[in-house]
Formats: structure tokens, C-alpha cells, sequence
């Protein structure tokens, strides 16, 4: 049994989602079956699967490493999950969507992320972009009879599988230039071979680029991404928005890091560009959009620059910074996209900016938790957004890349104005007839409160968070 | 463990203001929601006294320091303390957030629990900015403090709010986020010193480093903008007059008379300290700068037709002297300039809290739309009289002191530049002067305004304690330039050690056109003891 140690938090995670497929089968129509609480379940299961593999750098098949970083990644990816989840309800409830495939497919997504953080095997990232990349797809159109809906799904789909294709010709290329898959073999031969890359190198570190640019919606890449964003439910987004980005950004380290980390004066430079023209797309274009999901859509393309930037830096510093940059990204967006998840209803889908107009009067708890996350994503201290910020931009000035910490900063004034956009909506703004917003759910409503009491954690005492993101990339790197 | 009473200025704004989110927000409540907001403030503002009356003034170090671990892996730290410089303006912080909330007091009307609070976390923020000894932390409450501002001016402000708000947080973020990477490259630099202990924001361990010119003058740069926006110097004012005219009155009140000073302040803490050779390359620049402020302020105040307008300009001019004092980098400059922060933060609070008065009785604060007030409440325009006579520095009165000690220690650097900046005095008697007679005098125009009110209790509470204490700073200066001293010759010292080149210049000035002046040790501040005041405690 010690080969299957390092995907026994997968493992967990599957079986809930083939349990949620089951107990839908068995279901009948109109029985209400505690589906969602099966899937927290199971995501119990890994957290607690992950905390005892800590440390122990287990491997499977060789080509699974539940190393820390990877751990690190997949703890994320469970509180991804787990709000997730908690967000699902309502949205679930009343779009009358199908239950168990609805969270079969988010468990079978995260399984598919937890194994990108942990494979060490080209394939088998590829392999597990693969189930993540259909289930989101699947996630997104979910509303069947919601024609911008499938239309994203398909947009999604499509330009999803040509980057999958450019992946798995880098895949090829890289397996042609080194006869090998595994990320250390890689490595390794490419260090040995002579000091000028051939052309063949440069194509298969072209290629696999393209491919983890596209996940990570860098420019010019993210076309595909404010559409998805807008046309899926918002819970479904948060999911999206934080998971796929934390798995992408998980497997695009590890391969850069270590596998092509001797060819660094060469993508250094692209990387480079593609970081500031992220950062600079996703803060700008994000002013200009009315809806709030569109406008999230854009912010968490900018917050896909400023990881590329602690990518880029790649010392000590922006190896952790990455790691605890996902984390408090997550909770945060998450939060954000809960909160609309939480007033998005059938009749009035509360997407506009003008609809949030007076939310301060109804909800007041409500716009006061969505003012934290909005703080918190435009880098306000003492929230997590701030430290993440701060982190990121320490790697990007220690490592001497400090134009592209003076547009990250910059950028992120920019990204303010949008963010207090909503705030203006929600406290300063009356609205022009009274509006009902729906009630909260219970559970929606505590989810939101811990991610808020989480936000502020990582913004006071990021001590503990810190150190352990900065263990996990030690065993690694 | 002694008392942590720095800390605790922080942390008992704050637990007073979870403590009001268990007070219904509904009509009832609404006295209770002001009166345990105002009881938090008055207590923070005895621990202020407190702290001032516990404070060793012949010591020029830090005192009530307070150290602990924060993020140790970067040297960060929770770091506080306070010296002469800040210990004052947290009594001025502490004084004003109480008459803050008593002038808003009726003029709020919806959302009373979250405006409370709001001025609570600014209070406990802006506290932080004077204390934090940290650059990390310092920067941690200077953004922290944007965002109460921002909503106490979006919420409850004037018809224009959104607008100003917006523009108030954007600016000031804007400025500051440069700051943030210039503090990031501090640590970075400290962590290159062999045996420095790797990184540190520790402001008493970065003071030793030594800055290589070219660093030292983008990070000036990047420190000098931050601060010189929050100011605001000349051409970067334009924020100002948007975000004071639009506040309600307790934003205008601490926002000039507090949050400005933040400004003033981090040129004198960081800026000039940390990077003198810098700061002596740009500091002619810089008071260039204010010498156009001052007039230009004056003047632009002087045609405004709204008196909170009027005000606001005429805080660019008085906070141009500041800077001016600043720039000078000697013992007088820098004292004044220390001394006139207090005083524009009693006069200029003052002058807001008593236009809140007028506005709050006739919902305008068009100048054209008074006329002959002192006719219908005598007790008001007395009050204003001497607030306004406090502002444009009337011997007896504390703005004289302030500007004296500036204009001495602007004229022992640059005689040139001291000269131009005391038309802005003469400026500022005209313009306040007129605006005080437009309003105050003649016949009682308009017939609105024969039925006003004249002061009420809660009214005398508020503008009896600024009228004392602008007789007091007026009279016995020496108590409040007592514990000022030692730490900004220290300051002023190290300053003149780091910019060796400046103090040539200025020995050369010094013996060529005022060599009447004496030593740059001596302390300025007896040659200002009035006579009525031969038997203060010493």
C-alpha cells in the first residue's frame, strides 16, 4: 500500500464524487439528499490524508509526489473546495440543477486539480488537466437553458482543447529532446546539455508555455476568461477563478522551477512581458466593465500577474510567495464570488454594478463582508490580500525586477478603483426602487463569515502561514 | 510588563468599537450610540494626557517602547514608541476625535453606529501612523487609515462625495504604494549588511545604514512624493480641497487637523532622517514648493465663496510653512514646524468645527449667503473671532508662535525663500479677515438668518477647550516646545551629519548675511516667553 500513499487525499476525493453519482442514480425525483455534505466528506478526508503525509515527501508510481509544496497546494485546493461547496447550495437549490452531477463534477475537478499539484510526470499533469479542464467545462454550461451559458461552455471548450493540444505537443517535443516525461529526468538532461538551447528545446518550453498561460489566463491568453465567468453561476466562478488557477499555478512551477529551470535567461524574458501585460490588461480593461462578474473576471486575470511576477522572481521569496498568494487569493475571491452566489437569484441575477445599489440597507452584514473581500483583493491592510501583495512584491524587488514591481503596485491602484466601484454601489449609492435581495442561507452565510475571519488572519498574523509556505517550497526547489 | 499604553491607544478605539456593534442602530439608540463613542475618545484622550504627562521631556529617545515579534522571518515587527515629535501630536489626535464627534453630532442622521465606528478605527489607525516605529507597520496604518476616511467621507458627506472620496483614496494610495517598494528596498539593503541580522524594517536599525546617493535619492523620492501628496504640497493639492469640502465636519476636523499632518510628520520622521544627503539635494526643491503653496494657497482662498473651500486652501497655505520648516533642517525650522502641525490641527479644526455650526443651523456654506451674524449670535462669532485670529497667527495666540520659529529658521537657511513665504501671512490675515467680516458683520442681509441659534451646551463643549488651548499654545509655548526639543535636535544633528555638504552651505550663509543669529544649539524658545508667563513650572 505505500505506492498509493501520495493520491490517498485524491482517492478520497473520488470516492465521494463516484458516491455522489451513486446516491443521485438512487435518488428519486424530488427526494432531497444531503449530497453537498457527502462532498464535504470527502474533502474532510484529504485534509486530514494530507496532514499526516506532511513531511514525508511520499512518492507514488514515481510519478505522484505528495511533497509539501505539493501538500500545501492541495490544502488550498480543499478550501477551495469545501466554500465551494457551501456556496453550491442555494444556487443548486433554486436553479433546479442536477444535484449529484453538479457536485460530482466540482469533486471529480478538484480531485483532477490535487493531482496537478502533485505530479511530477508531464503526462500525468497533462492527465489530470484533463479531467479538471472537462468537469469545469461541463460546470460552466451547466444551465442548459441559459444560452450565453452554453456559449461560454463551448468557447471554454474549444479554446481549451487547442491549448491543450499546444501542452501535449510541448509534452512531445520535450519527450523527443530528452527522451523522458518525468520532471526531474528533464531537468536534469537539459542542465547536461550544452549551454546554447537547441531549437527543439525552445519549441517544447514554447509549447508547454502557451499551454499553462492559457490555465492561468495570462495575457494574451484570457479571452476565453471573462466570458466563462460571466456566463457560469457564480459559485461555479469562485470555484473556477480560484481551484483551476491554484492547480495551473501549482504544475506551471514545478515544470518551470525545476524541470526548466536551467533555460531561465530564456523564458525569463517572456515571462517577463506576459506578467506586465497581465497585470496591466486585467487592472485596465477591469475599470471599464459593468458587470461585476465580468469585472471580478478581469481582477483575477491581474491577480494572475502578480503570481507570474513571484513566478518570475523565483527565489526563496516568490516560491513562497506563490503558495501563500494562491491561498489568500482563494479565500478572498471565493468570499467575493460567495456573496454574489448569495444574491444571484432567478429574476434579478444581481450582476450588474448598478444592482448593488443600497445593499448596505437590507444586508448590512452582507455589504460589509463583501466591502473585506473587495479591501482585501485591492491589497488594503490588514487583510490578506495586503500581505500576499507585499510578499510579491519583496520576491519581484529582491530578485532586481523592480519595473515590474513598480507597474504591480501601480496596477493595483488602478484595480482599486474598480473594487471600490462596488463599495460606492453598496454604501454610497441609493438604489432607485426597492429591491428585495434574497435571504442568506444559513450555511452560505457562515462560509462567508469564515472566509472574511480567515481574510483577516492571513492580514494580522500571517506568521504561521508564512512559515509554512515557506517549508513547503524548501523540500523542492 | 508595564502597562502597554501605546498599544493601548491602538487597541481601545477599536474594542470600543466592536462594543457599539452590540447597540441597536435604530432612533433610540442613537444617543447612546454617540455617547459611548464619545466616552471611548475622551478616554483615549486621558491616556494621551497621560502618556504626555509620564514622558521624560529632557530625553531625546524613544519611550514607552514596545517590541514584539510580528513576522519574524522578515524582520518585521510590532515596534512602537514615541519621542517628542509624535508624543504631541497624539495628544492633538486625541484631543480632536472627541470635539470630531461632538461637531457631527446632529448633523448625523443615518448609519450613527457605523459612523462611530468609523471615526473610532480612524482614530485607533491614525494613532498607529504617529507610534509605529516599524516601516512595515507604519505603512500597515497609513493604508489601513485610508479606508474609515474614505467611508466617512462617502457616506456622510456632501452632495459631491462619491467623487471626493474616491479621488481622496486613489491619490493617497497612489502616492504611497511607491513608498511601499522603497521600504521593501530598505529591508533588502539592510539584509545585505554583513552581520546587520539579515532583513529588518526596524526604523532605529535602518537609521545606521549607510544609503549609497543614488539609492538614497529615488528612495527619498519615492518617501518624499508619498508624504508630499498626504501633505499636500503645491502641485499635488488638488485632491484637498475636493475631499475637505465634500467630508461632514468631523471628517473635515481630523482630516485637517490630523490626517495632514501625517504627512508633515513622515518627512520629518523618515524622510529627511533616512536619506539626508538626498534630502538635502532636494530640499531646496521641495520648499520651493511650499513657498508656492503658501501663496498660491492664500490666494486661491481668498476668492473661494464657500468658507469650508476657503479653509481647505487655506490649509495648503499654512501646511506650506510646515514644510518649509521642515526643509530648513535646523533646530528652529523643525521645531516650528512640529509646533505650527499642533496648531493647524487646533485652528484649522477649530475653524471646520465652527463653519459645521453655520452649516448645520442654514444647510449652506456660501459666504454670500451670511452677513451680520455677530447681531444674532454674538457668543458664536466670538468663538470664530478668535479661532480665525488663532489661524492667521495673532501674537498671544498659538499660530504666531508656530510661524515665528518657521520663518526664523527659513531665514537663517534661505533669506530669499523666507521672505516670500511671510506674505503668505500677510495673505492669510486678508483673506480670513475678509471672509470673517463678509460673514460676521454689516446688516443681517439675509432674513434667513435672523432666527439663528446661538451656541448650544453641546456647541460650548466644543469650541471652549480649542479656544483654551489656543490661548495656552499662544502664552506658555515653552510647554509644549519642552518635550519637542531634545528630539528634534537630535534629529536636526543627525540630519546635518548624514549631508555634510549642506552644513557648509549654511555655516557659509550663516556668517555671511545673519550673523546675528547664534549658535544653531541654542533653544529658540525662550526668547518667546511673555511676560505673563515668568511663573510657569519649569
Amino acid at each position: 500500500m505505500t505506492s498509493l500513499n501520495a493520491i490517498v487525499p485524491m482517492l478520497c476525493v473520488t470516492a465521494a464524487a463516484i458516491a455522489a453519482m451513486i446516491a443521485e442514480a438512487f435518488r428519486s425525483p424530488g427526494e432531497r439528499m444531503p449530497i453537498g455534505p457527502l462532498g464535504a466528506i470527502g474533502l474532510t478526508g484529504a485534509a486530514i490524508a494530507s496532514a499526516l503525509l506532511w513531511d514525508h515527501n511520499a512518492s507514488s508510481f514515481g510519478v505522484v509526489t505528495a511533497d509539501n509544496f505539493g501538500l500545501f497546494v492541495t490544502w488550498v485546493l480543499i478550501v477551495v473546495g469545501l466554500l465551494s461547496l457551501a456556496f453550491s447550495g442555494p444556487t443548486v437549490a433554486r436553479e433546479r440543477l442536477p444535484q449529484g452531477e453538479y457536485y460530482a463534477l466540482m469533486l471529480f475537478a478538484i480531485a483532477g486539480m490535487m493531482l496537478m499539484a502533485t505530479a511530477s510526470d508531464l503526462l500525468v499533469i497533462f492527465l489530470a488537466l484533463e479531467v479538471l479542464s472537462l468537469a469545469v467545462y461541463v460546470l460552466t454550461g451547466i444551465r442548459r437553458d441559459s444560452a450565453t451559458g452554453i456559449e461560454a461552455a463551448l468557447k471554454y471548450f474549444l479554446l481549451g482543447a487547442f491549448s491543450s493540444a499546444f501542452f501535449l505537443y510541448g509534452i512531445a517535443f520535450t519527450y523527443g529532446v530528452t527522451g523522458s516525461t518525468r520532471l526531474d529526468r528533464i531537468g536534469s538532461l537539459i542542465a547536461a546539455q550544452s549551454l546554447a538551447p537547441t531549437p527543439m528545446q525552445l519549441l517544447a518550453l514554447g509549447l508547454l508555455f502557451v499551454g499553462f498561460a492559457f490555465k492561468v489566463s495570462a495575457v494574451p491568453f484570457h479571452m476565453w476568461t471573462p466570458d466563462a465567468y460571466e456566463a457560469a453561476p457564480p459559485a461555479v466562478t469562485g470555484f473556477m477563478s480560484t481551484g483551476v488557477k491554484a492547480a495551473a499555478f501549482a504544475a506551471f512551477a514545478r515544470v518551470f522551477l525545476t524541470a526548466f529551470e536551467p533555460l531561465k535567461a530564456q523564458w525569463g524574458p517572456v515571462l517577463w512581458a506576459v506578467a506586465a501585460a497581465t497585470m496591466i490588461v486585467g487592472s485596465v480593461v477591469g475599470v471599464t466593465q459593468s458587470s461585476v462578474k465580468r469585472m471580478l473576471a478581469y481582477s483575477s486575470i491581474a491577480h494572475g500577474g502578480y503570481l507570474l511576477v513571484a513566478l518570475l522572481a523565483a527565489n526563496d521569496i516568490g516560491k513562497g510567495a506563490v503558495l501563500f498568494y494562491l491561498l489568500a487569493y482563494a479565500v478572498t475571491n471565493l468570499g467575493a464570488f460567495g456573496v454574489i452566489a448569495v444574491l444571484d437569484n432567478a429574476d434579478r441575477p444581481n450582476d450588474r454594478v448598478r444592482d448593488y445599489a443600497g445593499l448596505s440597507n437590507d444586508h448590512p452584514g452582507l455589504a460589509a463582508l463583501m466591502t473585506i473581500f473587495l479591501l482585501s483583493l485591492g491589497g488594503f491592510p490588514p487583510l490578506a490580500g495586503f500581505i500576499a501583495k507585499w510578499y510579491v512584491f519583496s520576491a519581484a524587488v529582491k530578485a532586481g525586477y523592480t519595473w515590474l514591481a513598480i507597474l504591480g503596485v501601480l496596477t493595483s491602484v488602478v484595480a482599486v478603483f474598480f473594487y471600490l466601484r462596488i463599495v460606492v454601489m453598496m454604501y454610497m449609492t441609493p438604489s432607485d426602487q426597492p429591491v428585495q435581495f434574497p435571504a442568506v442561507p444559513r450555511i452560505a452565510g457562515f462560509a462567508l463569515v469564515v472566509s472574511a475571519v480567515v481574510v483577516l488572519y492571513l492580514g494580522i498574523l500571517p506568521t504561521r502561514v508564512l512559515n509554512w509556505a515557506a517549508a513547503s517550497i524548501s523540500t523542492i526547489f | 510588563m508595564p502597562f502597554p499604553i501605546l498599544t493601548s491607544l491602538i487597541v481601545v478605539p477599536i474594542v470600543g468599537a466592536i462594543l457599539l456593534l452590540l447597540v441597536k442602530d435604530d432612533e433610540q439608540h442613537r444617543t447612546m450610540l454617540r455617547i459611548g463613542a464619545f466616552v471611548v475618545t475622551v478616554l483615549v484622550f486621558l491616556q494621551t494626557l497621560f502618556l504626555w504627562a509620564r514622558f521624560d521631556p529632557a530625553s531625546a529617545d524613544f519611550q514607552f517602547v514596545e517590541r514584539h515579534a510580528w513576522i519574524p522571518a522578515f524582520g518585521i515587527s510590532y515596534f512602537v514608541g514615541v519621542d517628542g515629535i509624535s508624543l504631541l501630536l497624539l495628544v492633538l489626535t486625541g484631543f480632536l476625535t472627541p470635539l470630531a464627534l461632538l461637531g457631527s453630532w446632529e448633523s448625523v442622521h443615518k448609519h450613527t453606529r457605523a459612523f462611530c465606528m468609523f471615526v473610532l478605527l480612524l482614530e485607533s489607525a491614525m494613532m498607529g501612523v504617529f507610534i509605529a516605529l516599524d516601516l512595515f507597520l507604519f505603512y500597515v496604518f497609513w493604508d489601513a487609515m485610508l479606508i474609515p476616511m474614505y467611508f466617512l467621507i462617502g457616506i456622510w458627506g456632501y452632495e459631491r462625495r462619491v467623487y471626493a472620496a474616491v479621488k481622496f483614496i486613489l491619490y493617497t494610495m497612489g502616492g504611497s504604494v511607491l513608498m511601499l517598494l522603497a521600504i521593501l528596498g530598505l529591508a533588502f539593503l539592510h539584509s545585505t549588511v554583513p552581520g546587520a541580522g539579515g532583513y529588518s524594517f526596524d526604523l532605529t536599525r535602518i537609521d545606521q545604514l549607510q544609503i549609497p546617493p543614488n539609492l538614497q535619492f529615488w528612495f527619498f523620492l519615492a518617501f518624499a512624493l508619498s508624504f508630499a501628496i498626504k501633505v499636500p504640497v503645491f502641485p499635488f493639492h488638488t485632491w484637498l480641497p475636493d475631499a475637505h469640502v465634500e467630508a461632514p465636519t468631523a471628517g473635515s476636523v481630523l482630516l485637517a487637523g490630523v490626517l495632514l499632518k501625517m504627512g508633515t510628520y513622515g518627512l520629518v520622521r523618515f524622510a529627511f532622517p533616512l536619506f539626508p544627503l538626498a534630502a538635502s539635494f532636494f530640499a531646496p526643491y521641495l520648499a520651493g514648493l511650499a513657498v508656492i503653496g503658501i501663496v498660491y494657497g492664500a490666494l486661491v482662498a481668498m476668492v473661494q465663496p464657500d468658507m469650508k473651500k476657503l479653509v481647505a486652501y487655506s490649509s495648503v497655505s499654512h501646511l506650506g510653512f510646515v514644510v518649509l520648516g521642515i526643509t530648513a533642517m535646523n533646530v528652529q525650522g523643525v521645531q516650528g514646524a512640529v509646533y505650527q502641525m499642533l496648531n493647524h490641527g487646533i485652528s484649522t479644526g477649530g475653524l471646520f468645527l465652527i463653519v459645521g455650526m453655520l452649516s448645520d443651523r442654514r444647510h449652506t456654506r456660501l459666504i454670500a449667503e451670511y452677513g451680520g451674524l455677530k447681531n444674532v449670535v454674538p457668543r458664536l462669532v466670538a468663538a470664530f473671532l478668535i479661532i480665525t485670529l488663532s489661524s492667521i497667527g495673532l501674537p498671544g495666540l498659538n499660530g504666531f508662535v508656530g510661524e515665528f520659529l518657521i520663518l526664523l529658521g527659513a531665514f537663517r537657511w534661505s533669506p530669499r525663500l523666507a521672505a516670500c513665504a511671510a506674505t503668505g501671512i500677510v495673505l492669510s490675515a486678508a483673506y480670513m479677515l475678509w471672509m470673517f467680516q463678509r460673514v460676521n458683520y454689516g446688516p443681517v442681509s439675509n432674513q434667513k438668518n435672523a432666527g439663528m441659534m446661538d451656541l448650544t451646551p453641546r456647541e460650548w463643549v466644543v469650541v471652549v477647550p480649542i479656544i483654551a488651548v489656543a490661548v495656552l499654545m499662544g502664552v506658555l509655548p515653552n510647554l509644549f516646545l519642552r518635550p519637542i526639543e531634545p528630539s528634534v535636535s537630535r534629529l536636526v544633528s543627525r540630519v546635518q551629519a548624514g549631508a555634510p555638504a549642506r552644513i557648509q552651505a549654511r555655516a557659509r550663509l550663516r556668517s555671511e548675511i545673519a550673523p546675528s543669529f547664534g549658535a544653531a544649539s541654542q533653544p529658540p524658545a525662550t526668547s518667546y516667553q511673555a511676560p505673563a508667563t515668568s511663573d510657569q513650572p519649569r
